[in-house]
């Protein structure tokens, strides 16, 4: 097997945490609240449901290649040819996804604080750190998040708790005032994050003790659910009708804390949960890169192809958009069925496949049981 | 640790040499001697149609110096007003950099000014700057003053540093209404869109100069329609669920002398209702107040006299709140007391189809007010002080 390293299922836990949270964290409120207006809290909750779907089409698919990826085992379910096709495009889709959230990040960080820095330098410099950790392996990548995401779940503590009494209840209702309808619409972005968690499948084939798997996923699920919605909340309650105004809600909220005249301007704090968060993310999908990579092309290792793939994703991040705003309308209209398709529908044929031939194989030895 | 060795260490501790570089944020660096601090701005809008804005800086050499040389340096003044004219805030802004040896910084911004000649032509469009712009925070408090902005920059107060701080303090006092740039933005896209701003103004006193927020004003979607005065104001802070520091005081029916109450706290209810295609609104008051001061020769720990003088309060509060609905309801026909959005929470359905009729409906619109007093404590003292036992007016 290509990765050495072992880790454990609450490793895997906070590897999946910030994988869905730290993008969201930020636009979440913005994206939801512009469909689902006062409802976008509801959005979470139905976005979520795909994310306990996607865990579970992963843990299925593992229970039946417990050693593989989804890398190889599209290649053992669909035959080499069509399995090296799927590959490809999984590979490409994750790569340029990951060079999205590269410039998420630089765009984030270039656009609130450093304005004069070249995106290309606060790209690189994150690519460069997250390159650097996936170099090291798994147990690197899942002992780093180990240590950010309880900061990072502190920190985020710090900004809801602040925030509480700028907070105006009534900003929530009406409550589906206008049916269910909107706030499904506002759910379907998110669900597309929440799909991402189908990456546990490059993580389940390394875990110690793999019974432990799926509740720890489900766990971190909810967790994820949980985070979102208090953002959704807080955000709503402090701005109300004004939310998806904003091109990153949360940023401003927490500008907007002032409490006792003294603790104020605490936007670095911010800043600290989206570096650490975004570089999780960044790492984790990083690491599905390079050891895909490896998979699809039959290395013996993933090291070599760390730094190449590294500068690939950040040229991918270079070009995939010339403007935020480009960016962001490509996240918000092709992107998520990109991800729907690479990550829900193709998992569930696969799955749908691999049912299929198991039943198939079990008959034909049953019959040939029969025979002898 | 193997592994590490193995590898080499130099090769890893030059990397960890190289990557501080990337932490010092090159192209960013700030040094707080090259920032002017912005503490308040003013907008103006000037004959020909375009803004003139102005900015308190604040000194660096009269602030900076004050601890040691007892501020007797020659910066004098702890700070500057700038003014510069520009087709945009930030036009006129740029303008305004060409005059200064320093970088401009608003984060550290605390109160907008928006003057007559602003409100009158419209806010909508210039406050977009203070939410876009990355410096300018949105808890910034927004007045309005009937005049130049760049006169209430200008004053240099007794007791504060700078008069932008000195607005800021007031705003927090909640004597007027506390309004930041995300109200002002809610406010605006609210369903009514009406706004209401709290009205700063220069104070002449005999010792220096001072500010005081007396009244709001009241804009018709974004245009200034009207000015209410302070007295005019507190019927829109009770309704608006804003009152704060107030003192009311009433003369008792039976008895010679005033009585003055200090509120302790109190809530208002928008109690929105649609019947049989009649839109009415209750609004329901539940205040609690101390008894501050008592001229009359009344006994405070009656409860008999306390419960009259609690109709009386009620009655007070009812009447005020009256005189500002005459005003703005039916005077400004301005909607600033988020009756609109009530509507919209309670009825969502009916709103929808109501809500381009909302303008015709809002001042003939039906209002009950029931305002609940309670008084809770006498104060420090009992009875009325410096009157005999025997003397006092028993009632």
């Amino acid at each position: 097997m290509i990765e050495k390293g072992r880790i454990s299922a609450l490793q895997m836990a906070v590897l999946l945490y910030p994988t869905v949270v730290a993008t969201a964290i930020l636009v979440l409120p913005a994206t939801t609240g512009e469909f689902a207006k006062q409802d976008m809290w509801l959005s979470t909750i139905w976005a979520s449901l795909f994310g306990y779907f996607s865990v579970f089409i992963a843990y299925r698919l593992h229970s039946y290649f417990p050693q593989q990826t989804m890398l190889q085992y599209s290649e053992t379910i669909a035959g080499t040819v069509p399995g090296k096709l799927i590959g490809f495009g999984l590979l490409f889709f994750l790569i340029h996804t990951n060079g999205m959230n590269l410039r998420d990040y630089g765009e984030f960080v270039t656009g609130n604080f450093l304005q004069q820095t070249p995106l290309i330098v606060t790209v690189a410099s994150m690519a460069f750190v997250c390159a650097i950790t996936v170099r090291g392996g798994l147990e690197v990548v899942a002992r780093s998040s180990q240590i950010f995401v309880p900061v990072f779940i502190v920190l985020f503590l710090f900004i809801v708790v602040l925030l509480i009494p700028s907070l105006n209840p009534q900003n929530v209702s009406p409550i589906m005032g206008k049916g269910v309808a909107p706030s499904i619409k506002g759910a379907f972005i998110p669900a597309q994050w929440f799909n991402e968690l189908f990456l546990i499948s490059f993580l389940l084939p390394y875990l110690h003790h793999k019974e432990k798997g799926l509740k720890w996923a489900m766990l971190s699920t909810a967790l994820i659910m949980i985070t979102l919605i208090i953002t959704n909340v807080f955000a709503l309650l402090l701005f109300g009708n004004i939310t998806s105004s904003f091109t990153y809600p949360v940023m401003d909220a927490a500008r907007y804390i002032s409490v006792a005249d003294f603790l104020q301007h605490v936007e670095a704090v911010v800043m600290a949960i989206w570096v650490t968060g975004m570089f999780i993310k960044i790492s984790v999908f990083f690491y599905a890169i390079v050891v895909g990579m490896a998979q699809w092309l039959q290395l013996s290792d993933y090291r070599p192809i760390v730094f190449p793939m590294g500068f690939l994703v950040i040229i991918v991040s270079m070009w995939s958009a010339p403007s935020l705003q480009k960016l962001s309308h490509f996240s918000s209209t092709t992107w998520p069925f990109y991800v729907l398709f690479f990550l829900t529908i193709i998992p569930i044929l696969l799955l749908l496949t691999a049912m299929a031939r198991k039943k198939i194989s079990l008959q034909s030895s049953n019959v040939e049981r029969r025979k002898s | 640790m193997k592994l590490l060795r193995k590898t080499g260490n130099r090769k890893h501790v030059l990397l960890l040499c190289l990557i501080p570089i990337f932490l010092s944020g090159c192209w960013d660096r700030a040094e707080v001697n090259d920032l002017a601090i912005v503490s308040g701005m003013g907008i103006n809008k000037t004959d020909e149609g375009d803004i003139k804005l102005s900015v308190q800086i604040i000194n660096p050499k009269a602030i900076g110096g004050q601890g040691n040389s007892g501020g007797g340096q020659s910066g004098g003044n702890p700070v500057t007003v700038e003014t510069a004219v520009g087709k945009t805030i930030f036009d006129a802004r740029s303008k305004l950099q060409e005059q200064f040896s320093r970088k401009l910084f608003e984060g550290h911004n605390r109160v907008v000014i928006i003057g007559k000649s602003l409100a009158e032509a419209g806010i909508r469009k210039h406050i977009d700057f203070f939410a876009r712009f990355p410096n300018p925070r949105l808890r910034a408090n927004v007045f309005f003053t009937d005049g130049k902005a760049s006169k209430i920059l200008k004053v240099i107060p007794n007791l504060e540093v700078d008069s932008a701080e000195v607005a800021r303090e007031l705003a927090q006092l909640q004597i007027g209404m506390n309004v930041t740039i995300k109200d002002l933005l809610q406010q605006m896209a609210s369903e009514s869109g009406d706004v209401a701003l709290p009205r700063i103004s220069v104070n002449k006193g005999k010792l220096g100069e001072g500010l005081r927020v007396n009244g709001t004003a009241i804009f018709k979607k974004d245009q200034l329609v009207g000015q209410i005065d302070d007295k005019v104001t507190r019927g829109l802070l009770w309704l608006i669920d804003q009152i704060q520091l107030s003192t009311v005081t009433i003369k008792p029916k039976d008895a010679k002398g005033y009585i003055s109450f200090k509120l302790l706290r109190s809530s208002t209810e928008l109690k929105p209702k649609i019947k049989n295609g009649t839109w009415t609104m209750t609004v329901n008051i539940t205040t609690e107040d101390d008894v501050a001061e008592n001229e009359t020769k009344l006994d405070m720990m009656d409860p008999k006299v306390t419960k009259k003088l609690e109709k009386q309060l009620e009655k007070r509060i009812d009447k005020r709140i009256e005189m500002t609905l005459d005003k703005v309801q039916k005077g400004m026909e301005a909607d600033v007391f988020n009756f609109a959005e009530a509507f919209h929470r309670t009825y969502p359905n009916q709103w929808k189809k109501a809500k381009n009729k909302w303008e015709e409906k809002f001042p003939e619109l039906e209002i009950n007010i029931q305002s609940t007093a309670k008084i809770r404590r006498p104060g420090r003292s009992t009875g009325p002080q410096g009157v005999p036992p025997d003397k006092e007016e028993q009632k």
